[in-house]
């Protein structure tokens, strides 16, 4: 397994930040709006902003004194990379057991 | 919305044969990894590569469906996340049809189950299906 697969994992492991994300696929909203939605302190609600920040999942934009936040594709497309290779992995494990079978049967066989 | 990976493979061996190659932590570790599996529901075992993969036998039915869940730790932090593996063995003429779905990526179900709204990012998330290997 590569080792940049699993922190996009982290950050929608957690069940806010799926509903943070959620949220705001359907339209951008600033931090404070973000908030109003979540039985957490606003330095908590930061702190998942800046994770998800972070990971690529969002970008955030200042207008006047509001923080917006819009989600944005870079996160998503580790996601995608995630399952990708899961699938890689799988069919390079498959061909082996091919392989490995097809070379026991033919030495059975003699 | 597919998140799941789907794979199906013929090989020439029988089913029983095949049987042996996915539950023979031996024969496993010719192909897969190195295994402490056993062929019993509620087995706990580990598939060990350059991760730990800690699995559960969920379902033994021989020679046809074998089914384990699989958590995988991060590298990184070494938190894990959940996923499930399903084999199924169907004979077909002289040899065996092996199909393999991973799916249940449990921090993903929130995210892709979803159907609103992923007009910008959602794009990519639908294509988690793969196509299939004959």
């Amino acid at each position: 397994m590569t080792t940049q697969t699993p922190d996009v994992f982290q950050v929608v492991a957690d069940p806010s930040r799926r509903q943070m994300l959620m949220l705001l696929s359907k339209e951008s909203m600033t931090i404070n709006a973000l908030a109003e939605n979540f039985d957490m302190s606003r330095p908590a609600v930061s702190k998942h902003i800046k994770i998800m920040y972070n990971a690529g999942f969002i970008s955030i934009t200042d207008i006047g004194r509001e923080r917006h936040c819009t989600l944005k594709q870079d996160g998503f497309n580790q996601l995608q990379d995630f399952i990708d290779y899961f699938d890689k992995f799988w069919e390079t494990k498959l061909k082996k057991l091919a392989a490995v079978m097809n070379k026991r049967s033919s030495t059975n066989r003699k | 919305m597919q998140k799941e990976i789907r794979q199906t493979w013929f090989f020439h061996q029988s089913p029983e044969e095949v049987w042996d190659y996915l539950t023979k932590p031996e024969l496993l570790a010719l192909w897969l990894m190195k295994t402490d599996f056993q062929p019993v529901v509620g087995h706990k075992f580990r598939f060990v590569c350059s991760v730990i993969n800690d699995c559960e036998v969920l379902e033994v039915n021989p020679y046809k469906k074998l089914s384990y869940s699989w958590r995988t730790n991060s590298v990184s932090t070494g938190k894990p996340f959940d996923s499930k593996v399903v084999w199924t063995l169907t004979q077909k003429g002289d040899g065996t049809e092996l199909q393999l779905v991973h799916d249940g990526f449990t921090a993903l179900e929130d995210v892709t189950g979803h159907d609103e709204g992923w007009t910008r990012c959602g794009n990519r998330l639908a294509q988690l299906s793969s196509p299939v290997k004959q």
